[in-house]
């Protein structure tokens, strides 16, 4: 038996149905012997002939019982249908046909089950892969829905059992499958689903439908169970997507709240440091002003002490010169115009004048 | 030995043959039998191998001994809480008791429906008394424990033993779907515009306080920069205080003099001058006015 026919008929489609034909078989070669052996007295040579003819064929079936299992086989034989040994891989012998029967199981390829969508192999398209909404969308234990895609890989652990415990072995890996990972999906919120509890599903997925399997004694042994696609629903995934974007918008609005205050704040403390220096800067110099003019007086008070009349005049007149050197001057002489008597002037218009020659 | 032996020793031999032939049947493991007598069941064979009846009189029926399958159509099912739920189950089942099985149901097809009708109120049984919430645990797996000691007690008389009951699918309704799809959308768009509000949130506190911040630094530097001023104020007046106490008289007279000179410009003053004036007095008088005149 070959993998491939395996896999078309499944295990139960090749277990030898050992009535009818066969017995006629050794019906038949029974009759051949007993010919032989009673028409032994008819001639010598002829009896020796068919005694030759028994012999080569008995030695002919029993040498049909040899087989070799391959490497990447078991090989479990089976005496009038009911189980007797499972045999390793190399050269092997059993009683043959009709007593025991072998059937091979290959053990180390591994099936592949995909369950949620399709991929098919499609001509120039190379791998298409469809999706299968009554699959994949499942419940979440928070009563939202989320596609799933998932791929189970299987094989064949104990021979024995695959062959003879479960009728439908691959549809079992495939209905417990998808029964697992809705149970545990079931109990898990949409968040963590979607995010980091992905590894956490898959291994709580395999080991439920390790243990169911295991628990029919289907002699499956499942390699791996890997999530290959955790989704919102196509429906609103707009809206989880957006949610992402309002994520890094929030990112962005304290990013740029942060570069204004790394920006103000900064020139803040230059602007500070400014007014302080300013300020240092203003008593350096009022101090200064103070001590220059006060030193200046001092000087002049020393020098004033010493002769203090002529200095003080000295002064006045040096003072008077100074101011009224260069300015315009109106001699109004009291005594001649007699009597106190203030003559008219016209102030506006002198004022005039006066500014408009400054200007 | 004779040839007239020949043909009747040939006719012996194929009667024994088909008597053996007929006696004989093996059943395979993965099979039960069970041997009826004239159609009468008598015996249940399950050990697997070479067998022997009672040849013409008896006949062998035989069942499957392996796990078998049952995937039940999707049924709609009302939990306690109104929620309408799509459910698909499974029932893995094994045949125990070949007599009753033959006796009740003789042939898988017609088990199948009595099972699928023993799930079918199960489900509603089980599923009707919970809320869906309840579906959506970790009590899903006690739920399907109830579902499967169910289905298992309505099937004894089958001669059947139920290993398994697995829900595989428990969805809602298209309609229910949609309602979910647009709550999932709602949350989702509520959800962002948190996130934003909060950035603008964030943004506005960190501002905020970056103007505050700004603020008082430049508040603290006007504080220290008016306490220096006054402290340079204030040592200024020591300084002019010293020097001016020594003669306030003369004080008084020079800063005068300097208060002229610095407010009496000649550019905006024009000035009236009295012969009588002080500054006057050799004016026109060598021997120059009495101050009191």
């Amino acid at each position: 038996m070959t993998s491939g026919d395996k896999r078309n008929q499944g295990p139960w489609g090749k277990i030898p149905n050992n009535q009818g034909p066969n017995f006629e078989d050794a019906y038949k070669n029974a009759q051949k012997k007993l010919k032989g052996i009673f028409d032994g007295g008819g001639g010598g040579d002829n009896k020796r002939g068919i005694i030759f003819a028994a012999a080569g064929f008995l030695a002919f079936w029993l040498l049909s019982g040899f087989f070799i299992v391959d490497a990447k086989e078991q090989g479990v034989i089976t005496r009038f249908g009911a189980y007797n040994r499972s045999v390793s891989p190399g050269l092997n012998y059993h009683i043959p046909y009709p007593i025991e029967s072998l059937t091979k199981v290959p053990v180390t390829v591994v099936s592949r089950i995909e369950i949620g969508m399709r991929s098919s192999l499609s001509g120039r398209d190379g791998i298409g892969e469809r999706d299968v909404p009554e699959e994949s969308l499942m419940l979440t234990g928070d009563e939202n829905i989320v596609d799933i895609n998932f791929e189970v890989q299987w094989k064949v652990g104990n021979a024995k059992d695959f062959l003879f415990s479960v009728r439908d072995p691959k549809d079992t890996v495939k209905d417990v499958a998808e029964s697992a990972m809705r149970e545990v999906i079931g109990k898990t919120p949409i968040a963590n689903a979607l995010a980091e509890g992905k590894f956490v599903i898959q291994q709580q997925a395999k080991d439920l439908l390790q243990k169911t399997l295991d628990n029919y004694q289907s002699g499956i042994e499942i390699v791996a169970l890997q999530l290959r696609k955790v989704d919102p629903p196509a429906a609103v995934i707009d809206a989880f997507r957006d949610v992402q974007t309002a994520r890094a918008d929030r990112e962005r609005a304290r990013n740029e709240a942060e570069t204004y205050r790394n920006d103000i704040i900064p020139r803040a403390r230059g602007q500070a440091e400014q007014i302080i220096q300013d300020s240092e800067a203003y008593k350096q110099k009022v101090v200064a002003q103070a001590t220059g003019e006060a030193n200046r007086f001092l000087a002049v008070f020393e020098k004033y002490r010493v002769a203090k009349d002529v200095t003080k005049r000295r002064i006045y007149l040096e003072t008077m010169e100074e101011i009224l050197n260069g300015m315009d001057k109106i001699m109004v002489d009291t005594r001649a115009q007699g009597s106190g008597v203030v003559p008219y002037l016209p102030l506006p218009e002198l004022n005039k004048g006066n500014k408009g020659k400054t200007q | 030995m004779t040839g007239n032996m020949k043909p009747i020793f040939l006719a012996l031999a194929f009667f024994v043959f088909i008597m053996v032939a007929s006696s004989v049947y093996t059943v395979a493991q993965t099979e039960q039998a069970l041997v009826l007598q004239l159609g009468e069941p008598v015996s249940v064979v399950k050990e697997p191998g070479l067998n022997f009846k009672m040849p013409f009189v008896q006949n062998v029926v035989k069942f499957d001994n392996r796990i078998l399958d049952l995937n039940a159509r999707p049924n709609e099912v009302i939990a306690s809480d109104q929620k309408r739920l799509i459910v698909d189950a499974f029932v893995k089942y094994k045949i125990t008791d070949p007599l009753k099985f033959y006796q009740t149901v003789r042939e898988e097809n017609t088990l199948m429906q009595r099972l699928n009708t023993n799930l079918d109120s199960s489900l509603r049984q089980v599923l009707g008394s919970i809320p869906l919430s309840a579906l959506l645990t970790g009590e899903r797996a006690k739920i399907m424990g109830f579902i499967l000691e169910n289905v298992k007690q309505k099937s004894l008389e089958l001669g059947i033993e139920v290993v398994d009951v697995r829900i595989m699918r428990a969805d809602l309704p298209q309609l229910n779907s949609e309602a979910i799809f647009r709550r999932m959308q709602t949350e989702r768009e509520r959800e962002a515009k948190e996130f934003r509000a909060q950035g603008a949130e964030e943004a506005q506190r960190i501002k905020s306080r970056a103007d505050k911040e700004r603020t008082i630094i430049l508040a603290e530097a006007e504080k220290q920069s008016q306490i220096i001023r006054g402290s340079g104020d204030a040592e200024a007046t020591k300084i002019f205080a010293d020097a001016f106490t020594r003669d306030e008289e003369f004080f008084s007279f020079y800063r005068t003099m300097q208060a002229y000179k610095n407010t009496l410009k000649k550019e905006d003053t024009s000035m009236i001058l009295s012969p009588d004036n002080d500054f006057m007095k050799y004016f026109g008088d060598i021997q120059g006015r009495s101050k009191n005149r």
